[in-house]
């Protein structure tokens, strides 16, 4: 493990002085203006315990297909979307479905053994190797003209505060889960505060200078040579914050309903908040790469705002024939696509700064989900729902893929970023490469 | 025995070269006659400037200084000088009252060497910054003070999960973490399954120095460790994942505290055995298990250890000072003071002792803040400014948590909590408070201090010293000690002290690493012991020795011993100075140094100023001379005239050690000739004593004044960190008549000097300090 780092000593580590810590990286790249490259993105957005195919998968294949009832919410967007079904997880090895459907999903590696003791079969501890977003971020900040200020980041709604295979998706390497942030605070923090920092020493500087005139009767004449050197320090401080006074945000900087709760009931807001920050933050070109995990694998969010009590997991075990459970997972599933379908809805209304278009033109959001359906476990056809044009797929189509491992779709992405990777995960499961049918 | 007799510098032993000596014992009984440019400065211009220029009311008042080169006094003198009457000076005569003037009193050197000294208005150091926030966060969750039991409390579950309280079935203290269950459990009758089962350890770890702690957890199952923080682990191994099993994470800490601690245990299944060792890798130390005497079983709160780091003080004068600001210093103090105000608003709440539901939460907050301040600024804060530093921000902050960061980083970027003795004429009792804690804790006062300023009881030196001598007590000075022996001693020069694997084979870095330790429990032990005497760390014959120590400074102690008191037999070993670690650090890579002792021993022990080399040398190679002992060869190379102006005290202090080899064993023979170990010194006062080796040594510097002054001085210097001279001429007498007279005890000692220095006022300040005090 490695030192605690705070956002200061990196900062420093750049050389820059407090009262000038702002907004170094928010420009947009540099190598934007100057080769036309455009700024491409991608957002994996994850609910948990699968879907229900009959309501999920549509029936056609290519380019008119109908939305079923779980998928609706993205009509609007039916020709940016991209439906793959038969995509599987084929990693096996140590831990249960549910484990290896989070560790792996976008690993695409086997699970170390370790002392996580699921449902059924062996224990489990950690990926064993990096996750494909981590990948091309690293790809991404090798590179003056894609490198940003954090390169990827990790957002989490209602993440609950334990650390195991079950609520780990990202991982920066072997056994180094990320912990996705689920406070929209704290995100906003890591995202702005440095900002607040300024606006608070601005606040504080007059006060500050006053204190020092004031108290210097108190010493003799001879010390009084260090307070005014001290003085002009101070001025040197005010030089700064005036040079930075109204830096070019490129966005105006979100503002967040106090006090909110990490909490089941909470939900929707904090859902809700945590997209506005992601828009803002691509907008601001913090970050090319972002995660957005709702609860965790086996999650148990209660959905009373529409109307369910019982706890989503726990309603995914019902088997087929329980109607009313089938009928509540999929509102439940809906539901999630309503918070996809607003991620993509903001991103196609946010024009790309500096660029023609929008953010959605160059964003491709990943919708996906650790198990094919809940009440069977299965790794096979889990659900990735494409929206967007970031990565020169063809969308608008329904595909129905030869039950593929799912690690040639992970190639497929970091080759859309120009990242040509001849394998990721386990190799066994990156025969014929990337998938070709997307392009 | 030690032969005294009263000899004149000219009548060194062993034919060294005489008047060389006069610039060491320097006390300039020199009788050349006046050069002749002060002479002729007397004649031709002292009538209207004064006999040291310091001007003449009727005629030329002005003081003579400026920063003209020599070059330009001179023409200018030989131009103008005397006045009206410039011809009566030729250009040679006006070139050497130039040179004169210019370096008796004009140049702006001189004039810095002629000021008196005064007390300078000082900020903060490093140290005394990060004590005094962590102490100003103490003061509103409680001290870091703990007590004399030693260990972690252990609590051993029948199941997996380590906080439970159901199947808690085993609680007992243990003395360290290190245990190997392997297929067995912790108790066979209490945990009868081995498959899962798991233990928590609670309690604090102290740490002795400040610097970074590097805490280790080696075991095959899964672990969670915290320290200080009880909230967020420090190391999180829980999830048990491949085969990694050695965890380590970094921390910076402050010495003479106590922090949280805790450690989870969890033993699963698919692990067949169970193992857990807690180790660290203090400062300046070899990675180790934790030994019980670093561990109490009592849970602290949380404590705020600034990480921000700042720039170096200022050491050019012996020791650490704050009488310069920099820029970076200045830039440090605001990432500093953002780190604090982020840490502060977070437990804000906590801090307050309130709840974000509570009714009166705004009003504790605010009442919070003005506590804080006014801690901050060791003294009430006035009304009118209330609102500056107080009210204002949680009338015009967005929200709470950025009022409390404001006022957070207004009060930490306020010269009234970064300079410690802002109007220091003044004797109030705020002032005085503030001197004492600083003088002995490198922080902040206390409640029961701020009490007594508040009742108005720091008036008298009896009141004051009462105070110092509750205070020294404490922690706190335990560990500003343990700093002052740092720099007295000169340990953190000593660098890895690797030797030369052939001559010294086994030196290894824990036994390097042991030495140091051992050297820290006999200062220690010296220190807070009944007597507390000075003398003893001179003469004393023990050391405090483990197993590995034992075994390679051939004594008898069990291989797995940990460290006890061991009077060494059949060798002279006395007092620090004959310490291995000291001998270690004073010698070379394969041999003994003589003149890093002898350097040593002038400096620290006797307070003697030596001058730079006057010309860079390369000690001579042993090997160069393989027939020539230690000290045959010290006394081949430091033969030239230009040496012995300060070796012939180097050398003769150095050598009494000489039975002591480069790690600090003992010896009697080297290259099969009997060791010298006969040395000498010549004292301010003109004594010669001579002594046949450490024994007399010991027996010399125990009652020796010369000695005795230096640690008085040194003592002052570093609690005070002010020159001493700046408190009169009698306050370095007087504090050595008190400390013979309190029999050499080190803690009254401290005591005394903070006592003294608290309420003595240097100069004046200019304005009434009561009236500008606060004014808003």
């Amino acid at each position: 493990m490695s030192r605690f780092r705070s956002r200061r000593d990196f900062l420093r580590d750049l050389g820059m002085s407090a009262a000038a810590l702002p907004f170094v990286c928010n420009l947009p790249s540099l190598g934007f203006a100057g080769t036309g490259l455009r700024k491409q993105r991608m957002v994996v957005v994850f609910s948990p315990n699968g879907i229900i195919p009959k309501n999920f998968w549509p029936d056609e294949e290519g380019a008119e297909f109908t939305l079923k009832e779980i998928l609706t919410p993205l009509q609007e967007f039916q020709d940016r979307t991209l439906v793959l079904k038969g995509v599987c997880d084929k990693v096996r090895g140590d831990g249960d479905n549910h484990m290896r459907g989070m560790g792996c999903l976008l690993t695409g590696i086997e699970l170390f053994p370790g002392n996580i003791q699921g449902g059924s079969d062996t224990p489990a501890g950690w990926a064993s190797g990096l996750s494909i977003d981590q990948e091309i971020r690293a790809y991404l900040q090798n590179s003056p003209e894609t490198r940003t200020r954090f390169g990827s980041l990790e957002f989490g709604v209602v993440v609950p505060d334990r650390a195991d295979t079950w609520t780990r998706m990202v991982y920066a390497g072997p056994n180094k889960p990320i912990a996705p942030i689920d406070d929209p605070y704290q995100m906003f923090n890591k995202l702005y505060g440095q900002m607040k920092d300024q606006e608070s020493l601005r606040s504080v500087l007059d006060a500050i200078r006053d204190d020092l005139r004031r108290v210097e009767p108190l010493v003799s004449a001879e010390d009084r040579q260090l307070l005014e050197e001290h003085a002009t320090f101070v001025r040197q401080m005010e030089e700064e914050l005036r040079t930075d006074a109204t830096p070019d945000v490129g966005h105006a900087v979100p503002e967040l309903e106090p006090g909110l709760r990490e909490e089941n009931d909470n939900i929707p807001k904090l859902c809700k908040m945590q997209i506005d920050l992601m828009v803002n933050s691509f907008t601001a070109d913090f970050a090319r790469l972002a995660t957005l995990q709702i609860t965790n694998s086996v999650g148990e969010p209660k959905m009373r705002w529409i109307g369910i009590e019982e706890g989503h997991h726990t309603l995914s075990h019902e088997p087929d024939s329980n109607d009313e459970a089938v009928d509540k997972l999929t509102r439940i599933n809906k539901w999630y696509c309503e918070q996809v379908a607003y991620l993509v809805k903001r991103l196609a209304e946010t024009p790309e700064p500096g660029g023609p278009g929008s953010l959605l033109d160059n964003t491709l959001v990943v919708w996906t989900n650790e198990l094919g359906q809940g009440n069977s476990h299965t790794l096979n056809n889990i659900p990735f729902v494409l929206v967007g044009n970031g990565l020169d797929f063809t969308m608008g189509r329904s595909l129905h893929l030869p039950m593929v491992a799912h690690n040639r779709l992970l190639m497929s992405f970091a080759h859309g970023f120009g990242h040509r990777i001849d394998r990721f995960g386990n190799p066994d499961f990156c025969k014929r490469g990337p998938l070709s049918e997307l392009i | 025995m030690t032969h005294r007799r009263t000899a004149p510098p000219f009548l060194a032993a062993f034919g060294f070269v005489l008047t060389a000596l006069t610039a060491v014992v320097g006390r300039g009984e020199d009788v050349v006659d006046p050069p002749l440019g002060a002479a002729l400065y007397q004649e031709h211009c002292a009538s209207c400037h004064g006999e040291q220029g310091e001007g003449v009311a009727d005629a030329y008042a002005d003081p003579l200084i400026g920063d003209r080169s020599l070059e330009e006094l001179s023409r200018y003198i030989d131009e103008k000088m005397p006045q009206g009457e410039p011809e009566v000076l030729d250009a040679e005569q006006s070139a050497l009252i130039a040179e004169h003037i210019h370096e008796a009193f004009y140049s702006p050197t001189a004039q810095f060497r002629n000021k008196p000294a005064r007390i300078e208005l000082s900020r903060l150091t490093v140290r005394q910054y990060r004590q005094a926030l962590a102490d100003l966060i103490a003061s509103f969750v409680g001290p870091g003070d703990w007590g004399d039991d030693r260990g972690l409390r252990a609590e051993y579950h029948a199941s997996r999960n380590p906080r439970g309280r159901r199947n808690s079935v085993i609680q007992r203290i243990d003395p360290q973490v290190r245990f190997d269950f392997g297929e067995a459990t912790p108790d066979a009758e209490l945990i009868p399954s081995n498959e899962e089962y798991s233990a928590r350890w609670t309690g604090s770890v102290i740490a002795p120095d400040d610097g970074e702690y590097e805490f280790v957890v080696e075991t095959e199952n899964g672990m969670r460790l915290f320290v200080n923080n009880p909230d967020v682990p420090l190391i999180d191994a829980s999830v048990k994942s491949g085969d990694g099993r050695e965890f380590q994470a970094v921390l910076p800490l402050l010495g003479g505290r106590a922090y949280y601690l805790q450690l989870e245990l969890i033993k699963s299944k698919p692990e067949k055995t169970a193992s857990m060792t807690l180790k660290w890798k203090r400062p300046g130390h070899a990675l180790e298990t934790i030994p019980q005497r670093s561990l109490w079983p009592q849970t602290p709160p949380e404590r705020l250890v600034i990480a921000t780091p700042f720039p170096p003080d200022d050491r050019s004068v012996g020791y650490e000072r704050g009488t310069m600001i920099s820029r970076e210093w200045d830039e440090a103090t605001t990432h500093a003071a953002l780190e604090a105000a982020d840490w502060i608003a977070t437990r804000r709440l906590r801090l307050a002792d309130t709840r974000e539901d509570a009714e009166d939460r705004n009003a504790k907050l605010r009442a919070f803040a003005l506590r804080f301040v006014e801690r901050a600024f060791r003294r009430p804060l006035e009304e009118p400014l209330h609102a500056t530093f107080v009210d204002r921000h949680f009338d015009e902050a967005p929200d709470e948590e950025t009022a409390i960061k404001r006022v957070v980083l207004l009060a930490l970027k306020s010269p009234r909590f970064l300079y410690r003795e802002l109007g220091h004429a003044d004797n109030d009792p705020w002032s005085v408070a503030s001197r004492l804690s600083f003088a002995l804790w490198d922080s902040l006062p206390d409640g029961p201090l701020l009490e007594a300023a508040a009742r108005d009881e720091l008036r008298t030196a009896e009141q004051v010293r009462a105070q110092a001598d509750r205070m020294v007590q404490d922690h706190r000075a335990q560990a500003k000690f343990h700093e002052f022996c740092r720099q007295w001693l000169r340990i953190d020069h000593f660098g890895d002290l690797a030797k030369d694997e052939s001559a010294h084979p086994g030196f290894t870095p824990e036994l390097r690493s042991d030495l140091r330790t051992s050297l820290e429990l006999g200062l220690d032990a010296v220190y807070g012991s009944e007597a507390s005497d000075f003398r003893e760390l001179l003469t004393g014959t023990a050391l405090f020795l483990n197993g590995r120590l034992a075994a390679y400074y051939g004594v008898d102690l069990p291989e797995d011993a940990d460290f006890q008191r061991v009077e060494i037999p059949n060798e002279p070993r006395r007092g620090v100075m004959s310490h291995p670690y000291l001998l270690s650090g004073f010698a070379y890579h394969g041999s003994s140094s003589p003149i890093h002792r002898g350097v040593f021993l002038s400096r620290s022990l006797l307070g003697r100023t030596l001058k730079q080399p006057p010309v860079a040398v390369a000690p001579l190679a042993p090997d160069l001379h393989a027939d020539l002992t230690t000290r045959e060869r010290v006394i081949l190379q430091t033969s030239p005239d230009m040496c012995q102006s300060c070796h012939t005290m180097i050398n003769g202090l150095g050598f009494s050690l000489e039975n002591f080899d480069a790690v600090g064993r003992y010896r009697e023979v080297e290259k099969s000739q009997p060791i010298d170990a006969s040395g000498e010194y010549f004292s301010r006062t003109g004594d010669l004593v001579r002594f046949s080796d450490v024994r007399e040594l010991a027996e010399f510097l125990a009652g020796s004044e010369d000695a005795t002054e230096a640690f008085v001085r040194q003592m002052f210097h570093f609690q005070v960190k002010q020159a001493i001279r700046a408190y009169g001429e009698s306050a370095l007498p007087d504090l050595q008549r008190s400390f013979v007279a309190d029999g050499f005890h080190i803690r009254r000692l401290m005591a005394s000097i903070a006592a003294e220095a608290a309420l003595r006022p240097g100069t004046a300040a200019s304005a009434d300090p009561a009236q500008a005090r606060l004014e808003p």
